[in-house]
């Protein structure tokens, strides 16, 4: 059973929040940049600023003009890359609640990572 | 000034920058919505018992002393209560359309979305939209205003629709300059004035249509006021109701011949009976609010470096705009948002200007009389260092 806090321990051991952001930012632009069509068919309805995810190779990325979204989006892939078939299909909004993700998630933020997680699951 | 906005006190840890959206609450209009509420809520205008001649004697008053604050004469015929800016500025459009067929609105391009739409809704092909462009300082063009007009014949309708101060560059337009272009060319003025009623003594003689929201300028959410030109009293109700009339029978309806006229329906008298008190404050602190106000955009203007942002444009009162040159408005807001500092982002209900000046998104600090200068000076260090944290990181990694 993959556990999202276990995969990004370090991140839930900081306290301090800009620490977090620091945090999730770098793991955004440090991970594997790989070339995501920035086409409207890969575009994450309902985030402030653009988002975009896309299959290649059986793995889902994303490019995220915001730093901070970047970083979010891409942690939510990484765990989905590595997540059981029972939990993709159980992944939710209150997956990230209960990982104590959502309070880095304004309300505006957990609706475009809700759009986010209906989009990856159809991919 | 800061003592009277029992906000500061429940909430001290905040430094809240977004005055421009909505500003926070004196003392006694919360308190007097509380009374309100539970010791006093009546309806107006209809009921005839001692409660209802209370809540009609808090209407009458907050009108008259709108006038006051506001050098307006027979506010009974001028003030319309509505919901807010929005509302008003419909309502105007409503009633030009309802009065002229088809025409020509001159809206300026740093308006907000609230000026612009009423005129280019489905329906409202008759109308025309032109924008005028902003001269190099950000301000109206008023020779653009003014070679526009020329372009269009003589017989048809024209109106001018301008924000006093823009949403967005936070700079005044020179409003004498536009009313006298509106009378030279008999155009309908609409002047929207949410961005700066509560902020500097501004003449608003002369004009067919002002509009703003109280919720921007200390006092309570949902109430807004349209100013009227009296010789709008001559045209039918923008939504007959309650209120509007003075008697029906079933073949005629007599239209009652004041402001009440657009204002149907039971109004929100909460908030309405708490502006006698919030309009006496103004009228006192007038000159306090303007200092500071003038002190505040000094401070901004001058410290802008500590952001190490160029900013849009200097402003001239009450906010200011910055773009991010790393990341985006998201990122600095939210990382703002976690050193507790509030501030705005996003396309500001402004798109065409934000089109025209920007990557597509800006980040807003507004500030209001309670706003002090650590505050604002706390703000800026604190976008510089975001700043820094962000290229830092950005380096790092390429």
């Amino acid at each position: 059973m993959l556990d999202f806090q276990d995969l990004f321990s370090e991140l839930f051991d900081l306290e301090d929040p800009m620490d977090k952001y620091e945090w999730i930012i770098e793991y955004g632009i440090t991970i594997p940049v790989f070339t995501i069509s920035r086409l409207d068919a890969n575009l994450v309805q309902g985030c402030t600023s653009n988002l975009w995810v896309e299959k290649i190779d059986d793995k889902i990325y994303c490019h995220g003009e915001s730093l901070i979204v970047q970083g979010i989006a891409s942690m939510i892939c990484a765990w989905y890359n590595q997540a059981s078939s029972k939990q993709q299909q159980d992944f939710s909004l209150n997956t990230l609640t209960n990982i104590g993700l959502a309070p880095l998630l304004s309300m505006g933020r957990q609706n475009g990572v809700a759009n986010l997680i209906t989009k990856i699951k159809t991919l | 000034m800061r003592d009277y906005f029992p906000f500061f006190k429940r909430r001290p840890e905040v430094i809240y920058l977004d005055s421009a959206a909505t500003s926070q609450t004196l003392y006694t209009v919360a308190d007097d919505m509380r009374d309100f509420m539970l010791t006093n809520k009546s309806n107006a205008h209809r009921s005839g018992n001692s409660m209802g001649t209370w809540v009609d004697k808090q209407y009458q008053l907050s009108k008259e002393l709108i006038g006051k604050w506001l050098n307006i004469n027979k506010p009974e015929k001028r003030i319309v209560f509505n919901s807010g800016t929005t509302q008003g500025l419909n309502d105007a459009a409503s009633m030009i359309m309802s009065a002229m067929s088809s025409g020509v609105v001159f809206v300026g391009i740093d308006s907000h979305h609230s000026l612009i739409l009423p005129w280019t809704q489905s329906g409202n092909a008759k109308w025309r939209v032109v924008f005028i462009n902003l001269d190099k300082d950000g301000r109206i063009d008023l020779d653009d205003l003014k070679a526009k007009i020329k372009l269009e014949p003589m017989a048809v309708s024209k109106v001018i629709a301008v924000n006093a101060v823009s949403n967005v560059l936070g700079l005044v337009n020179d409003l004498d300059a536009i009313k006298k272009i509106a009378l030279d060319v008999a155009a309908v003025s609409i002047i929207d004035a949410s961005q700066i009623i509560s902020k500097r003594k501004i003449d608003i003689s002369g004009f067919d249509f002002v509009a703003w929201s109280w919720h921007k300028v200390y006092g309570p959410m949902g109430l807004g006021c349209l100013l009227i030109d009296p010789v709008w009293l001559n045209f039918n109700p923008v939504r007959p109701g309650g209120g509007t009339v003075t008697s029906v029978s079933t073949d005629s309806v007599t239209w009652t011949d004041n402001a009440t006229k657009f204002e149907s329906g039971t109004q929100n008298l909460s908030a309405i009976c708490s502006l006698p008190r919030l309009v006496e404050w103004l009228m006192k602190h007038q000159t306090d609010i303007e200092a500071h106000d003038i002190s505040i955009t000094k401070i901004v203007n001058d410290q802008i470096s500590l952001a190490q942002f160029t900013p849009i444009s200097k402003t001239d009162s009450g906010l200011i705009c910055l773009e991010p040159v790393i990341g985006t408005v998201e990122d600095y807001t939210m990382m703002l948002d976690a050193k507790n500092i509030m501030i705005r982002s996003g396309k500001l209900c402004a798109e065409p200007l934000i089109k025209q000046i920007s990557q597509g998104a800006l980040l807003r600090l507004s500030w209001g009389c309670y706003t002090t200068k650590q505050e604002v000076e706390l703000a800026l260090d604190n976008l510089g260092e975001i700043n820094a944290r962000l290229s830092r990181l950005v380096q790092r990694t390429v």
